[in-house]
């Protein structure tokens, strides 16, 4: 957009101003509403730690998964044309603009004890509803997509004819992936796990249909909200924040800088 | 040695077909063609990362063809270097010794990452990251890479394109310094007839897919086969045309006859009759000021339009009714005041004109 009088400049600086204050606004009231000392408190609240060491591991767990499988997934659309390729990449980012509660209540019929694919997990001892697994599974399905686009461009930012190179070089196929295209997009890869993480980290709407105790920090906060009111859930709320915002901070240190 | 048999390659809607050559043991060969004429995918189909639709690939009379790259021993230098970035040059250089058929230990990489690098003279960049290289370092530690791990099989695409005209012509004399201290058979990729000329025994002509001419660089520049070839090469004048038998000859092959075109009518020597292309070298046209009283030649009368001068040459571009170059020494340009605007007359043999 090209700017060209003050007055013009004025207005787009105005307007950008009132979107990042709504932003930071709210974030900063919740961070002066607590004091260290309500904070400690709130750690050793036993209940507390439990969600929160729940929140990590599962989220953790949900973040490998998605890497797992994911990773490969991400290479094969980054760089290998297939048939149906677009289609399998608007699956993959279909989850984005599902709502939660909707996404919660279809894994609830899928995973559901009474589903054939639930229903043959359940024999196999892995139970989805009200169990851990179920938290997982959730956090697997809304963070997968950022995962995957993520690490899909890192694979393309990388110059495939680099792959060539090393094989030439009496590298396998394998080999050049690992020593060569890997590294070089290993950053990218991290960074969209960890946002990806982040975005386990947050989930609630998937959650609260699947698993609703043991409870994740997300479920925790708005339980303390809706059973003692605003100021109990304000501690547990400005941690998750801390939480978030380290990861945050990590995120954007790990990602290229962007071009002026 | 590299020997290609009939190859079939296609690449998205190209086709590169019947391509059939031989490079002999620590031979040098060049590939040379205009931009999309196939032959960066010649060099991917002799690596092995093209797929082939029909032929057999050889080298050192062993059937490559089933082979993957990693399995066929040959260094690739390719014209963007595709260094690894997340590398030091030492360690792109040293990339392939530890996977290379006789791995050698640690010590044995070392030693061969220095000895390549005091060859290619880039010893003080060893720590140095990729980043930062001139167009001429990339380069010597590319050419150092693919050398590393002593593949018997060079190739080369265009390896000289991303750099100045100085550094090309010390980076290639070292190249050929290299490949004769080394007997590394090499196939190289080139648009430069030029390069073809210095550096190559032998060199095939690339057009649209196929294989126009091959021979060595001498016979290919002297006696092109096609319009294409003698333009591609820069023989000289290429001119549109038919060719006539002379009424009074009736021997069946090498007739004398008369070709016609581009305004000009020339005495020629021809094995056939019709639509055809005359070559004339500019060397062959002799200048004087005066015609010249020899009837066995063919005269054409002018003026000069331009000099060009070229080191010890001086081409002589003539207006003959059409353009025409002729080359001259520059000291009988000078002896002949050949200036713009002077008449002369060109001579040439009827036999010195190339009919393709």
């Amino acid at each position: 957009m090209p700017v060209s009088s003050l007055w013009s400049r004025l207005v787009l600086a105005g307007l950008s101003a009132c979107l990042v204050l709504f932003v930071v606004g709210p974030l900063l009231r919740l961070l002066w509403e607590s004091s260290p000392q309500s904070l400690i408190e709130a750690l050793q609240d036993s209940e507390l730690q439990a969600s929160i060491t729940l929140t990590v591991l599962t989220a953790s767990m949900a973040t490998f998964l998605a890497a797992l499988l994911g990773i490969p997934l991400a290479y094969l659309l980054a760089r290998r044309p297939f048939p149906g390729r677009r289609i399998v990449q608007g699956i993959i980012d279909l989850p984005v603009v599902i709502p939660h509660p909707v996404a919660g209540i279809a894994l609830l019929l899928f995973l559901g004890r009474r589903s054939p694919v639930g229903g043959a997990l359940a024999d196999l001892g892995l139970e989805f509803v009200s169990h851990v697994p179920g938290i997982v599974a959730a956090m697997l399905f809304v963070s997968a997509p950022i995962l995957v686009s993520g690490a899909r461009e890192a694979f393309r930012a990388v110059d495939p004819q680099l792959e060539r190179v090393a094989r030439t070089l009496g590298d396998t196929g394998w080999g050049a992936f690992r020593r060569v295209t890997l590294p070089l997009a290993g950053r990218g890869i991290l960074a969209a796990s960890i946002l990806a993480w982040a975005r386990s980290v947050s989930e609630f709407g998937s959650i609260v249909i699947l698993t609703y105790n043991p409870k994740v920090a997300s479920i925790y906060i708005f339980d303390r909200f809706t059973a003692f009111g605003l100021q109990s859930a304000i501690p547990a709320a400005v941690i998750l924040l801390l939480v978030a915002l380290t990861v945050f901070i990590m995120v954007r240190v790990l990602q290229p800088q962007e071009r002026a | 040695m590299i020997r290609l048999d009939s190859l079939h390659v296609r690449v998205g809607n190209f086709d590169l077909r019947d391509i059939s050559l031989e490079v002999p043991p620590g031979g040098y060969a060049l590939i040379i063609g205009p931009t999309g004429s196939g032959k960066t995918t010649l060099l991917e189909a002799v690596a092995g990362h093209a797929r082939l639709q029909a032929g057999r690939v050889f080298m050192h009379n062993d059937d490559v063809t089933g082979l993957p790259p990693e399995r066929r021993g040959l260094g690739f230098v390719y014209q963007q270097y595709h260094l690894f970035p997340h590398l030091s040059v030492r360690d792109n250089i040293g990339y392939g010794i530890a996977r290379s058929k006789g791995a050698v230990d640690g010590a044995g990489r070392a030693q061969r990452v220095l000895e390549l690098a005091d060859m290619l003279a880039i010893t003080a960049l060893l720590d140095r990251p990729v980043q930062g290289l001139s167009g001429g370092e990339q380069q010597r530690v590319a050419l150092a890479r693919a050398l590393a791990p002593k593949p018997s099989i060079l190739l080369l695409d265009e390896p000289f394109a991303a750099v100045d005209a100085a550094t090309r012509q010390v980076l290639r004399r070292e190249l050929r310094g290299l490949h004769e201290r080394e007997g590394i058979t090499t196939l190289q990729v080139t648009h430069d007839f030029d390069e073809a000329l210095r550096l190559g025994d032998l060199v095939a002509v690339l057009s649209e897919g196929r294989i126009a001419q091959s021979g060595t660089p001498e016979q290919v520049f002297r006696y092109p086969n096609s319009a294409f070839v003698a333009r591609f090469v820069g023989t000289g004048n290429v001119i549109a045309g038919v060719v006539e038998r002379t009424p009074s000859d009736d021997r069946e092959l090498a007739f004398r006859g008369r070709f016609r075109g581009g305004g000009l009518t020339l005495d020629v020597v021809a094995e056939r009759e019709g639509p055809m292309h005359a070559v004339i070298r500019p060397e062959d046209i002799v200048l004087s000021l005066s015609p010249h009283p020899d009837s066995a030649r063919n005269h054409l009368e002018g003026t000069v339009a331009r000099l060009e001068r070229v080191g010890p040459i001086t081409l002589v571009h003539l207006d003959v009714g059409r353009p025409l170059i002729a080359s001259v020494t520059t000291t009988s340009s000078e002896e002949m005041a050949l200036h713009p605007g002077v008449r002369v007359v060109g001579s040439l043999k009827a036999t010195a004109i190339l009919l393709v």
